[in-house]
């Protein structure tokens, strides 16, 4: 018997996106870290990137996938390690979608007190390098707090936590230039071609 | 108040206004977390009783809370520990080295020091840390 089912273009751009997150994670973790904890986090580039273009829905199943499968081919599926991984994509997925919803509140009681009115929420949006700050802290702070939580419960880890989120700073602005400079080549290209072909829209 | 002229030019910005907002906060976010963690030593672990293992055998407990000098018969001869104002040092050791004595004062929660020669170690007891870690992973 030969199994058959549908797929939708949607299900086509994450298996895509996935596939680039997972080779982007595997590659990134074959390099040595200076210091425990540290990572670029460069396969989050696209996780944000998905959020960015295609809404939470879509990052949430890239991200998800990402952390099954580039786990299981890694062989440390539900291990500490896997465990970690899960809880920071969760924890900085969660609080993307927090700060969007937070910036839309901001951007309705600006139209309510201004005059003219605000006719876009993309004016008060954060960028990509905003959003990619608020992703890599708590992903950081995520990993961080179920590692102390649950493996290392000693207050002795906390002196660690300044630095890791230094690091988390830094990484995440560099991260979120990359996606930044991704989806504005991106949506350069859109306009183009509908420069080209306006009876196409 | 029109920062930007255009839809493309809004997408284009390498920096909005929000990420110059979350930028700074993240900014204020770490060095908050310097102050409280790096310069604020109310934040270590208050220790409440001191554990003295001898060998392989079972850790004894004793409260910090009154001040005793306790003699333990150790391999090669006596150790003395001292407990004072809720601290714990060795003050005399039977070895050689004394590496014990010269470790000082243990002050937080976590703090150890061991008599190898002899075969004793104490170490400091909080409310939070029942264990070091649990290792794992790959």
């Amino acid at each position: 018997m030969k199994l058959h089912f549908t797929t939708t273009h949607e299900d086509h751009r994450v298996a895509l996106l996935a596939a680039l997150a997972i080779t982007i994670h595997i590659i990134e973790s074959a390099f040595p870290s200076p210091l425990p904890g540290i990572k670029p986090g460069l396969a989050n580039v696209v996780t944000l990137f998905t959020f960015m273009m295609y809404g939470w829905k879509t990052a949430l199943q890239v991200s998800l996938l990402r952390v099954i499968i580039s786990s299981l081919l890694l062989g440390t599926f539900l291990s500490p390690t896997f465990l970690l991984s899960l809880s920071g994509a969760l924890f900085s997925l969660s609080s993307l979608i927090l700060t969007q919803q937070l910036f839309y509140l901001f951007h309705l009681t600006l139209r309510l007190f201004s005059r003219h009115g605000l006719s876009d929420n993309n004016y008060s949006q954060p960028g990509a390098i905003g959003y990619a700050i608020i992703a890599s802290i708590s992903h950081m702070s995520g990993q961080f707090l179920m590692a102390w939580y649950f493996f290392i419960p000693h207050p002795g880890l906390f002196k660690l936590l300044p630095i890791l989120i230094t690091f988390a700073v830094i990484l995440g602005i560099v991260s979120g230039i990359i996606t930044q400079l991704t989806i504005s080549q991106l949506k350069r290209k859109q306009i183009q071609k509908s420069q080209l072909q306006p009876d196409n829209q | 108040m029109v920062l930007y002229k255009s839809r493309l030019e809004v997408e284009m910005a390498i920096f909005k206004p929000a990420d110059v907002f979350i930028l700074l906060s993240a900014c204020f976010l770490t060095a908050w977390l310097y102050a409280v963690f790096w310069f604020d030593n109310a934040q270590q672990g208050e220790a409440d009783s001191l554990l003295i293992q001898l060998a392989d055998n079972e850790p004894v407990e004793y409260t910090l809370s009154k001040d005793k000098i306790i003699t333990i018969q150790g391999h090669i001869g006596p150790s003395l520990i001292e407990i004072k104002q809720g601290k714990a040092r060795f003050i005399h050791s039977s070895c050689r080295n004394q590496f014990c004595v010269f470790h000082g004062w243990l002050t937080v929660a976590g703090d150890t020091t061991a008599c190898l020669p002899n075969r004793v170690s104490i170490s400091l007891k909080g409310t939070l840390n029942d264990y070091d870690a649990i290792a794992g992973g790959q």
